[in-house]
């Protein structure tokens, strides 16, 4: 593939561009789902495309093709350059990038198995399986389980002289119930909502996630949630796990420390952020014990690799360290905003046909040294809710509200009666300022977001949220229309 | 054209026995977006993705691939045959369609929206960006246009093919702390008023300067067409899915025929010549059919694909989306009928409201409520006696959609296009009592 990439390269120095690169991208996925009895999907899927991005007299101009002949990369190269010229009518400065050194290499998720070489029916039997269990009770009105595998292989090469081939593996499950009752319907997942977890790796990572196991849980607890009282409304404290801390932490961090957005170039469609660059370093985000780190070599996250999409190596760096805004998720283009001479490396594209974007990174919360016993001990008035169900958060990733599948009222430091329809609100600094424990690292665990929405045209990027149970005080808890 | 029916041909040989449909997705598209003034991104993609479904004696299997020589076809389809052989046998499963007749539909390809030039697109930006700095203002936005055809074929003999074109010019201003917004699409790119849309957004930008706190709670709320139409699609999509329906999952689930919305409030989806036009079959090759759902506050009926109208002992309605599918059938080509007057009659019969310019990551809480949250954006302002008297701070709803339009005070007398999950046609609206549940800062 390097042989047809090059070809793209030899256009865009020919015509002698401040920067160009091409990626060509070869993807396979596969996915499987049973629901109610039947095969509700069985997909196989294999694409192959290039896009080749150019700076040209400062303006930057994309296209992308699925031809895949040296020809067609050449008429698609010159696409990018005649969009470039187009470009430079409305600039107000050449556009520079942070160097970078140039490098040739091959990097891939580590992996066991190969979920590809598993054999479909192996995969399909035990979606059945956990089926049957799910089907155990007449009220269960859906009974939903399934797989889903993901290979993309880039060979991406730049007019600086990086020539790196990379194979990204990512494998993910989920099975869920939902009980319908006299008009009352209610969903319980395992491991988390949202097309379940997924996180880099081969079919060791289905192995562990034990689906069977927890088929009959799932089911007995969406079956409880019918029975169970609404979530009463009110200010009280609040620990927050399973999924639904990733999604505070990508929601309200992640987001919001998008460098691009805090520049204001997302304001047309997602947003800005308030997190504005003269806050860097300086900017009290949260309680002291609140330490948020963006890494790209994070063993199992979805962002992991060799290098990002700007062909910048892979780094860990602080988003929020001690309570304080002390990095950006940044690209080449802006990292020279806030002074950096180099990007941090969190620049990646959806697939062959769309360009490279400032994305989140793998973003963590970093694990306090509280026993979850204790964390819920201390709770005179509270609630612990778990996995999302349903997000929203302004503009500049201030106010939030936040519903989740599951909630258990604590009195008295005793976790009690579940509660249904769970859901809170806040503003981001004062949340994150009200957290006042976080549970140790054994309680630590990595959660995937495998739908991460950004852009025009939009575009969907993979990444990790690794985090403990943690607790916040006085929220402002269950709103309802 | 004449390729994709040869590649269907092709895939159909290779399926020997087994049923065979074949989805054929040419598109190609470009977009300028500006940010701060000056052009930040500027891309353009073509794709051709064929998708395949195999069924043989109740098993199935669907494939994806791009790549359309002879051998990547012959890879793709054995794959495909292989993994049927290796599944069991599942006795209900939905044969492929019968072809049908498909109505003609409207013409919705204009050539010249699909040959715009990126120096066409970059001019249009341009203006808008020339104006902002002119007046201490800031644009943001897109200018984007495309052009795709689909083919659904089978080896039944369904062969249905559309093509359209599209436009979308949308554009986002800053004055201070100030935002105003504006967007129009359209198959034709002779349809956008661009300079009255970059006027509508740099007015409102600045007429929202220095917005005050109010508190949150109960208000009437003006809703101009794009707010209005995020909530409404939600209202059709959740609310008149067959699946949902069948499920007992649905707000309208044992109301058919009841008045359980204003009667002011009259939707249907219509592909074929209504207000929001688009493909004249579904993703099964099927014929669309207009399809009325609320006339004058009374539920009529849940859309139909193939599976959940035989699930539900009635025909289809022909709205299935590829299939299999984890969401059932929807409704994608809306009209809301219009009511009488204009905005600003709406705004004049006010005592107390607020009017909202758009709403921002609207999202559900409670499916068979309809029960949702979002903020406002882009231009929120109080209205007192008839009269906007000063912007408000963005504020967040939590509101239940079926009661919110069971609350129509009155309903504009002009529809226009608007974003939503497919094609949107929709008035503006007044509504009593919309639940503020908190404000932001900004």
């Amino acid at each position: 593939m390097f042989k047809l990439a090059a070809k793209a390269i030899e256009i865009a120095n020919k015509y002698k561009v401040d920067f160009g690169d091409v990626r060509v991208i070869e993807k396979r996925s596969q996915n499987l789902s049973v629901k109610n009895g039947e095969i509700n999907g069985l997909t196989d899927q294999t694409t192959l495309g290039y896009g080749i991005r150019v700076l040209y007299q400062g303006a930057w101009g994309f296209a992308s093709g699925s031809r895949m002949t040296e020809r067609a990369v050449a008429d698609t190269a010159l696409k990018a350059i005649a969009i470039a010229k187009a470009s430079g009518l409305l600039m107000a400065g050449r556009v520079r990038l942070a160097p970078e050194p140039a490098y040739t290499d091959f990097w891939q998720t580590p992996f066991l198995k190969d979920p590809f070489a598993v054999p479909v029916e192996t995969k399909l039997d035990l979606l059945f399986r956990i089926d049957a269990v799910l089907r155990g009770n007449k009220k269960i009105r859906v009974a939903a389980s399934e797989m889903r595998f993901l290979r993309e292989r880039q060979w991406h090469m730049t007019t600086e002289g990086s020539r790196i081939e990379q194979v990204q593996l990512s494998s993910g499950a989920s099975l869920s119930a939902t009980a319908v009752q006299n008009g009352d319907v209610q969903t319980r997942s395992y491991p988390c909502t949202h097309g379940g977890q997924t996180l880099a790796g081969g079919w060791e990572v289905i192995e562990a996630m034990n689906m069977l196991d927890h088929a009959e849980q799932v089911r007995e607890e969406a079956l409880a949630l019918l029975a169970a009282s609404v979530c009463p409304a009110g200010v009280r404290d609040l620990i927050i796990s399973g999924n639904q801390l990733a999604l505070q932490i990508h929601e309200s961090v992640g987001h919001a420390s998008e460098l691009d957005r805090v520049l204001g170039y997302e304001e047309s469609y997602a947003g800005s952020s308030f997190a504005t660059t003269e806050k860097l370093g300086k900017f009290r985000y949260g309680s002291p014990i609140v330490n948020l780190v963006a890494d790209a070599t994070l063993p199992g996250g979805l962002a992991t690799a060799g290098y990002d999409d700007d062909a910048v190596k892979a780094q860990r760096w602080h988003i929020i360290k001690d309570g304080i805004l002390s990095g950006y998720m940044t690209n080449r283009e802006f990292c020279g905003k806030i002074g950096m001479k180099r990007s941090w490396g969190s620049c990646r594209a959806d697939g062959y046909s769309c360009i490279p974007i400032t994305r989140i990174c793998n973003l963590s919360l970093m694990p306090g040294s509280t026993p979850l016993e204790q964390l819920v001990g201390e709770v005179r008035d509270g609630i612990m809710m778990e996995n999302n169900m349903s997000w929203s958060i302004d503009q500049k990733r201030l106010n939030f509200q936040f519903g989740c599948e599951i909630g258990w009222l604590i009195k008295n430091g005793k976790k009690t009666r579940m509660v249904k329809n769970p859901t809170y609100q806040g503003i981001t600094p004062e949340f994150w300022g009200s957290c006042d424990a976080i549970a140790d690292h054994g309680e630590w665990r990595l959660w995937g977001v495998a739908n991460c929405g950004k852009g025009q045209p939009g575009q969907t990027a993979m990444m990790c949220h690794g985090s403990s149970p943690a607790r916040f005080r006085k929220v402002k808890i269950g709103m309802h229309g | 054209m004449k390729n994709t029916e040869t590649v269907c041909k092709k895939i159909f040989r290779l399926a020997g026995g087994a049923q065979c449909e074949v989805m054929a997705s040419i598109h190609s598209s470009a977009l300028t977006r500006f940010a701060d003034n000056v052009i930040s991104q500027n891309v353009a993609s073509s794709s051709a993705t064929f998708t395949v479904r195999l069924l043989d004696n109740g098993r199935t299997v669907k494939l994806n691939f791009n790549q359309t020589d002879d051998a990547s076809l012959k890879r793709a389809v054995s794959s495909g045959l292989e993994i049927l052989k290796k599944q069991k046998k599942v006795p209900g499963l939905l044969p492929l369609a019968k072809p049908r007749p498909i109505p003609a539909g409207k013409n919705l390809y204009f050539k010249e929206t699909a040959e715009l030039s990126p120096l066409y697109r970059a001019e249009r930006a341009a203006e808008l960006a020339k104006a902002c700095k002119r007046n201490g203002q800031t644009a943001y936005g897109t200018f984007e246009n495309g052009a795709s055809e689909l083919v659904i074929a089978n080896n039944l003999g369904v062969f249905a093919r559309h093509r359209e074109t599209s436009a979308v010019h949308s554009v986002t201003v800053r004055d201070r702390d100030g935002f105003g917004w504006a967007e129009y699409s359209a198959f034709d790119v002779h349809e956008i008023p661009f300079a009255r849309l970059n006027d509508t957004a740099r007015a409102k930008a600045a007429a929202s300067r220095s917005p005050r706190e109010i508190k949150p709670g109960r208000y009437t709320v003006i809703l101009e067409p794009q707010a209005a139409s995020d909530l409404l699609c939600y209202l059709a999509v959740y609310g008149f899915d067959g699946q949902l329906y069948n499920e007992g999952r649905s707000f309208i689930c044992g109301k058919l025929g009841k008045k359980v919305l204003s009667p002011l409030l009259s939707f249907g989806d219509n592909a074929l010549d209504g207000a929001a036009p688009g493909m004249p079959f579904d993703y099964e090759g099927q014929p669309r059919t207009k399809a009325a759902l609320v006339e004058n506050g009374v539920i009529i009926a849940p859309v139909h694909d193939r599976s959940t109208a035989r699930a539900a002992k009635t025909a289809s309605t022909g709205h299935a989306l590829p299939q299999p599918s984890d969401m059932g059938p929807i409704p994608l080509n809306l009209a809301v009928k219009p009511g009488s007057g204009t905005l600003e009659d709406l705004i004049k019969g006010t005592e107390r409201g607020i009017l909202v310019t758009q709403f921002h990551y609207t999202n559900m809480l409670k499916e068979q409520l309809v029960e949702m949250t979002g903020m406002t954006r882009n231009g929120t302002f109080m209205v007192e006696n008839g009269k906007i008297t000063f912007p408000v701070k963005n504020l967040r709803f939590t509101q239940n959609m079926a009661e919110a339009f069971n609350d129509v005070e009155a309903v504009s007398g002009q529809a226009v296009p608007c974003a939503a999950w497919g094609v949107m046609s929709c008035p503006a609206f007044r509504l009593k009592n919309f639940n503020f549940s908190s404000s932001t800062k900004f």
